[in-house]
């Protein structure tokens, strides 16, 4: 880990174990070091881990920024905004990370997050973008990935693979714990409307299981359990990047795809605003940009220069991208899942 | 909780006691109190409803199946000896503590659509599909993590058998049904009420395995329910409220089992390994066979499932596992330490009441441990959490509330073990300490410590193994400080790794096998 861990007295204290002490002390540094500022980002996890961008994010930033980046993870987006609930004023976080646009009212509600102040320019977002509290980072589309070799011909619109009794077998993430799993249900609101239950009903027998989150569905898609997996478009380029692997394919639907964007924002209560506003700006730039593609297998939200890698050349490009505004999702969160558990407990 | 009469100061026991329930009142009173802003009725909705009625049947069904075949097992094993019998006791141990998320993916590569069993069922040129979602996958994950566990407390159990007990078999030449009835049944009977509670909150509280296996939201958990109040719609009375339903459910289910069925222990004593005389029976040695059969069949698959991990061993070894396995150590050993000091001294607190007659009390201490499995963890942390904010920060934080609520969650286990032995210590030495006047840590440590030493050292590996296979309560407060080894192999797999998850998933479980075999040789059974 490049960020020097430092261990409070505290933490020590309540320990009182040297073992973990020594583990985690870090050589004492001089005091010029200590003057730099530092800049607190929480994330999830994976975004931080071994294969994560995070690390050489945190490099270029310092080389810039002359201040040292620290990075807090939780697992997840949703454990990301639940600690930061139970944290609430008291949060060390300058800048977060990771939460995407169905949190974002949620996020807003704490009245944790102050307006960026910045006008990001051109995107290379589906949508135009107009938040004054959050910026997106990278975005995809959720789709369905499935298995060429086993799935010969995968419906060609949401509509036949809820509805087609005959269809593929599907493994979900469930709405109430996962931001895909989420996403799916508005998905399912955007095209069905009104008869978005009923297509719920259709389509429950042949959902093999809805999992907490998403890596428990990819792993259970991954060992054979279903033909068909939601997760995001940009995932065969996973496949075919790290593990040459190219029979994995995202299925493009008629209707259109729904946005899975990722965002950030700084908080109100950060001691150094300047320094997270930097961030936020060199979130847009390239440094930051061309980790995205291949760090987190997902579309940066601004190009960088050299564009997109050769992996992601032949994913499917959607037509249309919905996205609902996030006070509407906020609003219908609770109706939504409602509708869903009736619909899939009938 | 009635305080002691006379002039005596309270029991440590009692101190603990007071501590937990204070704990999770506190907890709960925190969640209510950040929750003003936000009022919320609890509609026990016609879902809410379902999935209670679905929790109590899985639960039951769990607990009941885990406990016929955990007693079939023990009683085979404590009759047979085999080559390899304390290799499949450690395995036993190995699979009660056994992640749920690497339970879950076993059940998936033994028995999934393309699993082992459906790879078989292919070769023998058959057609149906096996399918594990739904009750088949929930049933078989509860019973493996379940039976396993009572195997090991039952067997514990017989093992501490009265030596006299056997002698007198012996001379009036018991057959192989008195012995079963005379010896056997009543030492099953004294540890099945303790015993089906803590499983029965064991499958009742399950988050992962009911909502991954169970196959959609009509197979849920109020701690899903929970979880979901807790985490997504940052909804705190509503969580506060279902979990006090939850604690509701389990107490009043606990105090009905320990009502139903109360009993003082018998006096167990030290015994030279005994012969038994059932041994010889032909019958009971075909039913043994079956039994293990079919005990290895449940057991060894999903053990052996984790193999598949090995492939990826080599590229998950690296710095940052390292950094991962030390804080999951450190967590386990000092989880597992509290756990076992809070066990001593609340089966402490429960003998002293027995010792002066007040078996209500006695029992009340015997309940408390399982009862604190009722609270959800998340509801649990975020109270304490609450509680502490502003106070310290959020790490610092993780890292006082990662190892108390661990080691909340591996007491129940640390005392099904530490009680009995607390009892036979009792029993053999306590009118004689009582008359030299012994009392406190002096007794415990001159009179209880020969009869503990051994019962301890497996009730803290078996805590070390249950807390260092813990995610729960990780994914709020883990990060770049605070990376278990289960917390890793969530980020891996978050990051496509399936494989490297797969690989720290077998070190989860090589640990725990490691401790179940160091806990196997120190019982001695």
């Amino acid at each position: 880990m490049h960020t020097p861990l430092r261990p409070s007295p505290a933490m020590r204290l309540a320990l009182g174990l040297p073992v973990l002490a020594a583990a985690l002390a870090t050589p004492p540094t001089p005091a010029a070091a200590q003057e730099r500022p530092t800049l607190t980002v929480y994330t999830y996890s994976s975004f931080v881990g071994r294969y994560g961008p995070g690390e050489a994010i945190a490099e270029r930033f310092e080389a810039a920024c002359g201040c040292d980046l620290e990075w807090v993870t939780a697992d997840d987006a949703g454990s990301l905004l639940g600690r930061l609930r139970l944290e609430g004023a008291s949060t060390r976080a300058d800048v977060v990370l990771g939460l995407d646009m169905n949190l974002a009212a949620q996020a807003r509600a704490l009245d944790l997050f102050a307006p960026h102040g910045i006008a990001p320019g051109p995107l290379d977002m589906p949508v135009a973008w107009q938040d004054e509290t959050f910026l997106p980072y990278d975005w995809g589309h959720l789709a369905f990935v499935y298995d060429t070799t086993r799935l010969e011909t995968p419906p060609e619109s949401l509509e036949a693979l809820f509805t087609d009794p005959e269809g593929p077998s599907v493994v979900l993430q469930d709405p109430r714990t996962s931001a895909p799993g989420f996403g799916l249900l508005l998905w399912s609101s955007a095209v069905f409307g009104e008869g978005m239950a009923d297509a719920w009903a259709t389509l429950t027998p042949r959902v093999v299981t809805f999992t907490t989150g998403w890596s428990e569905a990819y792993g259970l898609f991954l060992e054979g359990e279903a033909d068909m997996v939601l997760s995001y478009s940009t995932s065969p380029a996973y496949h075919r990047s790290v593990e040459d692997e190219t029979r994995y394919e995202a299925a493009r639907f008629a209707e259109g795809h729904y946005l899975h964007v990722e965002i950030a924002g700084a908080t109100r209560t950060t001691d150094t605003p300047e320094l997270a506003r930097d961030f936020l700006r060199f979130m847009l730039d390239d440094g930051f940009q061309s980790l995205i593609p291949e760090g987190n297998w997902m579309y940066p939200a601004r190009l960088p220069e050299g564009g997109l890698p050769e992996s992601f050349a032949g994913l499917i490009e959607p037509g249309e991208a919905f996205l609902f505004d996030s006070d509407r999702v906020s609003a219908e969160r609770r109706a939504l899942i409602d509708a869903w558990l009736e619909a899939t407990t009938r | 909780m009635r305080r002691a009469a006379g002039l005596r100061a309270p029991h440590p026991g009692a101190l603990v006691a007071l501590a937990l329930a204070g704990l999770a009142a506190a907890a709960f009173g925190a969640l209510i109190g950040a929750a003003q802003d936000r009022p919320s009725v609890l509609a026990l909705d016609a879902y809410l409803r379902r999935i209670l009625v679905f929790s109590l049947g899985q639960a039951a069904l769990s607990t009941v199946l885990s406990l016929v075949l955990g007693a079939a097992l023990a009683l085979a094993l404590a009759r047979r000896r085999f080559p390899g019998r304390s290799l499949a006791l450690a395995a036993l141990g190995a699979a009660a503590v056994m992640p749920a998320i690497v339970v879950v993916f076993s059940v998936v590569a033994v028995y999934g659509r393309s699993g082992w069993l459906a790879a078989g069922i292919e070769a023998a040129g058959l057609a149906p599909r096996p399918n594990p979602f739904g009750w088949p996958g929930i049933l078989v994950a509860h019973v493996f993590l379940n039976a396993t566990l009572a195997a090991r407390v039952f067997l514990d159990a017989l093992s501490r058998a009265p030596a006299e007990h056997w002698r007198l078999a012996a001379i009036l030449g018991f057959g192989p049904r008195a012995t079963f009835a005379h010896l056997d049944w009543p030492i099953l009977k004294r540890e099945a009420p303790g015993l089906a509670g803590l499983v029965f909150l064991l499958c009742f509280t399950s988050f992962a395995i009911v909502l991954t296996l169970g196959g959609g939201p009509g197979k849920a958990t109020l701690e899903v329910a929970i979880f979901s109040a807790l985490r997504v719609e940052l909804d705190f009375a509503r969580a506060a409220m279902l979990a006090g339903l939850q604690l509701a459910i389990c107490l009043s289910l606990t105090l009905l089992l320990h009502w139903a069925v109360t009993q003082a222990p018998v006096a167990p004593t030290e015994r030279l390994p005994i012969a038994r005389p059932d041994c010889a029976d032909p019958r009971l040695r075909l039913l043994d066979l079956v039994v293990l059969a079919l005990g290895g069949a449940l057991v060894l698959p999903l053990l052996a499932a984790t193999l598949e991990g090995a492939a990826a061993l080599p590229r998950v070894l690296d710095g940052d596992l390292a950094r991962a396995a030390t804080t999951s150590v450190t967590i386990a050993l000092v989880s597992a330490a509290l756990a076992c000091a809070m066990a001593i001294a609340l089966a402490g607190a429960a003998q002293a009441a027995r010792e002066r007659r007040r078996g209500r009390l006695a029992a009340a201490y015997d309940v408390l441990p399982a009862l604190v499995l009722a609270i959800p963890p998340f509801a649990l942390t975020a109270g304490l959490f609450l509680l502490l904010r502003g106070r310290v920060g959020a790490t610092e934080a993780g890292f006082v509330l990662l190892p108390l609520v661990n080691a909340i969650g591996a007491l129940p286990f640390a005392y099904r073990f530490l009680a009995p032995a607390l009892a036979t210590s009792a029993e053999r030495h306590g009118r004689l300490a009582a008359l030299l006047g012994l009392t406190g840590l002096r007794r415990l440590a001159i009179v209880d410590w020969p009869v503990l030493r051994r019962p301890l050292a497996g009730a803290f590996a078996f805590a070390a193994a249950l807390s260092f296979g813990d995610f729960g309560i990780v994914a709020l407060f883990g990060g770049a400080e605070l990376r278990t080894l289960p917390y890793l192999l969530y980020e891996r797999l978050g990051a496509y790794r399936l494989d490297e998850a797969a690989a720290i998933g077998l070190l989860l479980v090589a640990a725990a096998f490691a401790l179940s075999a160091f806990a196997t040789r120190m019982a001695r059974c």
